[in-house]
């Protein structure tokens, strides 16, 4: 028979046990090219057996070379590595305690393309662990920049607002602080819905604490959220319901959805009823926002007075079989048929 | 081990001397072991067994340690032996030299004359193969023949058949490549798990996150509006009892300043803080003026009727120095001495 047999682009991997530790030891000798041996890498480490081989023999280190090195397609794939790492949650772990990340929010501003984008997986990746989106907030200021700055494809806005949004259902003071709102009020209105769903999300994050309900409010995203609530993707029209409820708290929001007529919208929302399972676990969300802010609506007398003749409405709802839908459609006639 | 049991040595004379510590018998068995195979020996090929003539074998001498004359004895020997060996050389007949001009030569007398040389005779031979000629072709052996007749033929494509070869190979790179997407699709999966787990809790989290704001809010607004009509209530109560603090403020005061200003008028009065302006006028420029003008004038008159006094007193006193009376006095003459 032939010799070994690899597919092409790809470096020889030993058997077993010692496939790893050989690929990282010609990592380190820096033989020859190293775009093989990373491709090799990056294959062997789907495997979670592998991976764990990889993080606790401690070569997760050194990676850290070659994200500095100096062609484009070894740190593209070092990136892609990293975010293959981020997939486990031991990978993830040994991401945030080596010291990896200022080198990888360097790269944020690199020349390559692929390797910015690849980034944004490594950074979207750790994001999704509270423990790593609580490491990203310094990263905070420089991601908001990098969004204001409007260079990035449209994969990379979303990854972008998708590690964003992460970050700031930690804390969202950081992102609050430069100028969040504003920013994500004019990338609502984007043209790809993935951009537009990942805004959302990261808006209705940003407008828990009250500065963000404040900040929603004056900035005029309320008329731009209506537009989005019957927009045809359910993601969107399910995040924009989330950003009313939050922001409808406040007084202002109160009396400011009241006036952009936000009731019949969300009451429209709440009336559709498919019968398959499936859609109905997906529109579960969406109809748990809009009773919420219908609920928080119901606090303005002129809310109520709209609401109490919309009751057979509410109480069809909590005939829905979901303890959750239950609960707030109570919740919600509750308020309707409250009297001082 | 320095210090041996046994130890031995050659000494001086040459003699070998052996000499051992006591040793303790060491401990055997009783009986003894079956005897081992023997290997008899070759008497005549044993090492150890003399040879030939015994007469002049040099013989270890019995003495093991000679002593110097002995071996100085042995010495003389050997030197005499020596020098006999040398006169004995030196004895031997020889020819005399040569005389000058004559050589000597060894000539042989016998009658059958021998050649005496070194060379010996020695014929040359050679031998030289014939040149090669090629090899005639064996005749083909061809055996009688036997056994069965059979025939083969490598058909096109037997050798290598690239379907079966391919095989293995493409087995490896399907099955490495089938291998890693089911990695990658497991990955995925678990991902795609994960995600929406993530998603769920999530929602559920930003909904239940919305209701204690709503709440929170609720309560806040409560709490502002009790604390407001609280406060409200509170500045209606001070009011009130402003009011009424003032109302009995005011009542008391007038009761108290309604006698106070006939009081005060009196006293005033009293203290002769009203007058008339020209009454006082009168009494503080025109009376003083007034008294001292008549004071003056009475003091001209009291003077004067000091002055007349005295004059009266100093005519008395004449009249008295004269002896004369007043009755006697002419009045005339008073006014004279004024």
């Amino acid at each position: 028979m032939a010799g070994s047999v690899t597919l092409p682009g790809r470096a020889a991997v030993a058997f077993g046990r010692w496939s790893v530790p050989l690929l990282f030891g010609q990592l380190d000798r820096k033989e020859g090219c190293l775009v093989p041996v990373l491709a090799s890498l990056c294959d062997l480490i789907h495997d979670p057996e592998k991976l764990y081989q990889t993080v606790t023999g401690g070569f997760v280190e050194q990676l850290k070379v070659c994200l500095e090195d100096e062609d484009p397609a070894v740190r593209r794939k070092t990136c892609e590595l990293l975010q293959l790492l981020t997939g486990h949650s031991t990978g993830r772990q040994a991401l945030l305690s080596s010291s990896l990340l200022p080198p990888l929010s360097e790269m944020l501003d690199d020349s390559s393309s692929s390797c910015r984008r690849n980034v944004h997986l490594v950074l979207n990746g750790i994001a999704q662990l509270p423990a790593g989106a609580h490491a990203l907030l310094p990263l905070v200021p420089k991601l908001m920049l990098k969004l204001s700055q409007e260079e990035e494809e449209e994969e990379v806005e979303v990854l972008l607002l998708s590690t964003l949004s992460c970050c700031s259902r930690v804390d969202a003071l950081p992102a609050l602080a430069s100028d969040g709102v504003p920013l994500l009020g004019r990338k609502l209105s984007h043209s790809s819905p993935s951009v537009r769903r990942e805004a959302a999300a990261a808006m209705m994050a940003l407008s828990v604490p009250v500065d963000g309900k404040q900040q929603v409010c004056e900035e005029q995203i309320l008329p731009v959220l209506v537009d989005l609530l019957q927009d045809d993707d359910l993601e969107v029209r399910t995040n924009a319901a989330g950003v009313v409820m939050n922001a409808a708290i406040i007084t202002a929001g109160k009396s400011l959805s009241l006036e952009l007529n936000v009731l019949p919208v969300l009451l429209d929302l709440l009336s559709e009823r498919p019968e398959e399972e499936e859609e109905r676990r997906r529109r579960k969300a969406l109809v748990l926002y809009c009773l919420r802010a219908l609920t928080s609506l119901a606090e303005a007398p002129k809310g109520r007075r709209l609401l109490r003749e919309q009751l057979p409405l509410l109480e069809r709802r909590t005939e829905d079989r979901d303890q959750d839908i239950l609960r707030a459609a109570q919740t919600a006639i509750r308020v309707v048929t409250w009297t001082p | 081990r320095m210090a041996l049991a046994s130890h031995s040595h050659r000494d001086p004379g040459g003699t070998y001397t052996f000499s051992s510590r006591p040793r303790a018998v060491e401990s055997r068995s009783k009986y003894r072991e079956p005897p081992a195979e023997q290997y008899y020996g070759n008497i005549m090929y044993d090492r150890r067994v003399v040879r030939g003539n015994t007469y002049a074998q040099h013989i270890l001498p019995t003495v093991s340690q000679p002593d110097l004359a002995e071996v100085q004895r042995q010495q003389a020997v050997r030197k005499r032996i020596l020098a006999r060996r040398r006169a004995a050389e030196q004895l031997r007949l020889r020819t005399p030299e040569p005389l000058q001009g004559r050589r000597h030569t060894d000539v042989q007398t016998d009658l059958f004359l021998e050649e005496l040389s070194e060379v010996i005779e020695a014929t040359d031979t050679e031998c030289q193969t014939d040149e090669f000629l090629d090899r005639p072709a064996t005749p083909l052996f061809i055996p009688a023949k036997t056994g069965k007749d059979a025939e083969t033929q490598i058909e096109e494509g037997e050798l290598f058949n690239f379907d079966t070869e391919v095989q293995p190979i493409l087995e490896v790179l399907v099955g490495k490549t089938v291998e890693q997407s089911l990695l990658e699709v497991m990955e995925e999966e678990e991902l795609a798990c994960l995600r929406a787990q993530q998603r769920a809790f999530e929602e559920l989290r930003n909904n239940e996150l919305a209701e204690v704001q709503r709440l929170q809010e609720q309560e806040r607004r409560r709490r502002e509006e009790k604390e407001r009509r609280i406060a409200q209530q509170k500045e209606v109560l001070k009011k009130e009892r402003e009011t009424a603090e003032k109302v009995a403020a005011l009542v008391y005061t007038q009761q108290y300043l309604s006698s106070l200003l006939p009081a005060v008028f009196g006293s005033l009065r009293d203290h002769g803080y009203f007058y008339d302006p020209v009454e006082k006028d009168i009494e503080t420029n025109f009376l003083p003026w007034l008294v001292a003008e008549a004071h003056a004038n009475l003091e001209k008159r009291h003077a004067s009727r000091e002055l007349l006094d005295s004059k009266i007193n100093l005519i008395n006193s004449d009249y008295l120095l004269l002896g004369l009376s007043v009755s006697q006095r002419r009045p005339q003459s008073l006014f004279q001495f004024k």
